[in-house]
């Protein structure tokens, strides 16, 4: 079993900071924290080739590393490619984490590396990897590359890897379904009894940290804006010609209303399963407010409503497909020329 | 207020001539009975199976599950404001038939209850005999008059079984005491309340839908209650469901619980809060804050035990809410999940709240992404024998179909882990 293995400048031996602009190399056999690498793999496991790069080099030209990485590792005829471990080095988690994933992906074999919680390289890569909490502190190498390895070997024989807490890695935010003894109520009792007396406890999750979206400048003139109706309550016409999914939809539809000053409820029907109903499909006005908008824009306020408007479903709809959508949405809705955007939400 | 519950075990349940309970058999009367429920004329008939525990059947298109209880005469009504008059709930003495339900059938989508098989290990309701109640509303009724009947016609019979327990010496007494918020405050002894949503205006209450002693919570804001309160009849399960059971408002898993901590000195339960999920902006922000409101300066609790009632506005709600209450200085634990149905299966899709000092959650399955193999059955007891037909040869059961295994009450033992 051939093994590949990730170092930077430092703990390859090139150097410190004043070495990190080190341009890629390959050395032969196990390095630095390689040799102990190889003795916790045992005796199957050869670390046949170490790559060696600088932080700042592997920082400032990480697709050029990568695709080299990735020659290497495919000529060593790799089972396995391991980085670091990395501690808090942020250049070097995200150049690992980075390295592993495309290993891990065009490859086709197990990778593993090892970094602090607070290394950046765990935000960005722990939904792809596996990525052992090596802690911040560098005097416990031997307990990160341990578990390293012996996670390693788990992926390698093909074997569940088992739980974060006990297989020792950043947890990747992946949900699994599991029977335990205590009831839910047990759980919360004793959970909110130790918070209240501040005892420790854990959470069987972490709040999701989402990024701040940046709210858009105003629309200078709504008299002369061309405003669009978007909205996720999954109004459709009747028939659902696209087929918009009433649960985690993956497609989005645009409906004319041209001509058309007030939506019937006969011509329309609701894929959305999460709210009631009754109200839309008595005036689908309610979630698609045509009738207000034709008379704003007679009015004047808006310079002209849209003719199509755009509608899916957003009852339980994972956000990476929801962000998908919205800018597919936007897409379209820039192409015609649509200046603002009244979103109606379920 | 203290609640003594009388309990008579039922090991034993058939149909028979007259209701009578022998030892810990039960007979049930099934003229009689059928008798007292076609006094409603809105039902058209009405039907009985008995199942018992240990056999191979299932039973499907559950409306809902409820213990039969009744109260002793004099300390106050049985289901008050929703089949009796208006009382306090939950002071004096109940009579409980434990070890059995009623299980009331409605619409063929209803969960299932597993006898045997896979799943019989995790159905609360498995290792339980049932009378099953198969009530038919007259056709030409609007849906949510023909729901009502239904939900009475099974509080109606779960007290009419109870009542052939009064005069019988119980076998067990159980004791629900807490002196609510007035109880001294003990240095090392959290003052914890509970706070639950009891409807999600997600959906509109129907006008005639019992949920809180027969009060549909129309235009309703959260309220305190005595924890005695939802384990005496005050709180039943709402038309939809949405994981909630009467049976476990009167088994409370979470008030219970709490109950346990109380009689051995960790906790003191000072009550609960029953609020709803928001239908609006405006909605939410008072219930929460009110919720929140009440339970530190009603309630002066130090901690709160939050669950929810629907799906992702719930969910929200419950966050903002304990949120709140942490600003305030109120310590929190939340349950998320079920239904939790995104099919992505990532923390990302899991949370609607994102408030870093909620940090205490209790994390369920939603249920849709687990299957076991059904049950190979002798016997399907379902609402009508096309949906019997359609239930009997099942491949496999997810999670959320099996009725109790999921659940917005704390009764949930199917985890959703983070790896």
């Amino acid at each position: 079993m051939r093994v590949v293995h990730y170092l930077n400048q430092f703990f390859a031996g090139i150097g410190g900071e004043e070495a990190a602009g080190a341009p890629p190399e390959v050395r032969d056999g196990a390095q630095g924290p390689g040799r102990l690498l190889q003795q916790l793999l045992g005796p199957e496991a050869q670390v046949t080739r170490t790559l060696v790069c600088g932080d700042n080099y592997a920082a400032e030209n990480l697709e050029q590393l990568t695709a080299w990485a990735l020659d290497r590792v495919r000529e060593a005829e790799a089972d396995l490619f391991v980085a670091g471990p990395c501690f808090e080095a942020g250049r070097y988690g995200v150049a690992t984490g980075a390295l592993c994933a495309a290993v891990q992906q065009q490859l086709g074999i197990p990778a593993v590396t090892g970094m602090a919680e607070e290394n950046p390289g765990v935000d960005l890569y722990r939904k792809d990897l596996y990525i052992i909490d090596s802690g911040t502190n560098v005097t416990a190498m031997r307990e990160a590359v341990s578990r390293m390895a012996s996670l390693a070997l788990r992926l390698l024989a093909g074997e569940e890897v088992g739980p974060p807490s006990e297989a020792g890695y950043h947890p990747r935010g992946l949900i699994r379904d599991a029977f335990v003894e205590e009831t839910a109520a047990q759980r919360l009792v004793r959970m909110v009894y130790a918070k209240a007396t501040g005892a420790k406890y854990e959470s069987e999750l972490r709040g999701a940290v989402f990024p701040k979206v940046p709210a858009p400048p105003p629309v200078i003139d709504l008299s002369r804006a061309k405003v669009a109706i978007v909205t996720d309550g999954g109004v459709v016409p009747k028939g659902n010609p696209d087929r918009i999914q009433g649960n985690a939809a993956q497609n989005w539809g645009a409906y004319s209303i041209a001509g058309i000053d007030d939506l019937r409820a006969e011509d329309y029907e609701i894929t959305h399963g999460g709210y009631d109903k009754r109200y839309v499909e008595e005036d689908p006005d309610r979630m698609v407010p045509v009738d207000v908008m034709r008379e704003l824009e007679r009015q004047g306020v808006v310079g002209k409503v849209h003719d199509q408007f755009i509608s899916t479903s957003g009852l339980a709809n994972p956000i990476a497909n929801s962000r998908r959508l919205g800018r597919e949405i936007a897409k379209k809705l820039k192409e015609d020329g649509v200046d603002a955007v009244i979103l109606v939400s379920a | 207020m203290r609640l003594t519950l009388f309990v008579h075990p039922i090991t034993d349940l058939r149909l028979g001539g007259e209701t009578r309970i022998e030892g810990t058999a039960l007979t049930v009367g099934e003229e009689e009975l059928r008798g007292a429920l076609l006094q409603d004329s809105r039902l058209e008939s009405v039907a009985f199976e008995v199942v018992r525990a240990g056999e191979h059947a299932r039973i499907g298109g559950v409306f809902d599950v409820i213990e039969p209880r009744a109260k002793q005469p004099g300390d106050g009504y049985d289901f008050p404001g929703a089949i009796s008059p208006m009382a306090l709930a939950g002071r004096g003495t109940t009579h409980v038939l434990r070890g059995m339900t009623v299980a009331v059938l409605g619409e063929p989508s209803g969960s299932v209850i597993e006898m045997s098989g896979p799943w019989a290990e995790w159905c609360p309701f498995s290792a339980l005999h049932h009378l099953v109640v198969i009530p038919n509303p007259r056709p030409e009724l609007p849906r949510h008059m023909a729901l009502n009947a239904r939900k009475q016609a099974g509080l109606r019979a779960a007290a009419y079984l109870a009542r052939a327990s009064l005069g019988l010496p119980p076998a067990d007494t159980e004791m629900y005491e807490s002196d609510g918020p007035s109880q001294p405050r003990v240095e090392g002894v959290p003052r914890v309340a509970y706070i639950a949503q009891v409807h999600s205006r997600q959906f509109v209450a129907e006008v005639d839908e019992q949920i809180l002693y027969g009060h549909n919570t129309t235009g309703m804001v959260p309220v305190v209650l005595h924890p005695n309160e939802w384990l005496d009849g005050a709180v039943l399960a709402p038309n939809a469901g949405l994981n909630v059971l009467t049976y476990h408002y009167q088994n409370h898993p979470i008030l219970t619980e709490l109950y346990r901590w109380q009689n051995e000195g960790k906790v003191a339960l000072v009550g609960t809060i029953a609020t709803m999920a928001g239908g609006d902006n405006f909605d939410r922000d008072l219930n929460c804050t009110l919720a929140a409101e009440l339970t530190k300066w009603a309630l002066d609790a130090d901690a709160a035990i939050l669950t929810k009632t629907g799906g992702g506005a719930p969910h929200a709600d419950m966050g903002y809410t304990a949120k709140l209450l942490e600003d305030m200085g109120v310590k929190t634990a939340v349950m998320v999940g079920p239904p939790n149905l995104s099919p992505e299966r990532t923390v990302e899709s899991s949370t609607l709240f994102n408030y870093p000092e909620v940090d205490a959650i209790v994390f369920n399955s939603g249920g849709a992404y687990f299957e076991l193999p059904a049950a190979k059955v002798e016997r399907v007891v379902a609402p009508s024998p096309e949906a019997a037909e359609a239930l009997f040869n099942l491949e496999k059961l997810a999670a959320s179909r099996v009725t109790g295994v999921t659940s917005q009450q704390g009764a949930q033992r199917l985890r959703a882990l983070v790896y």
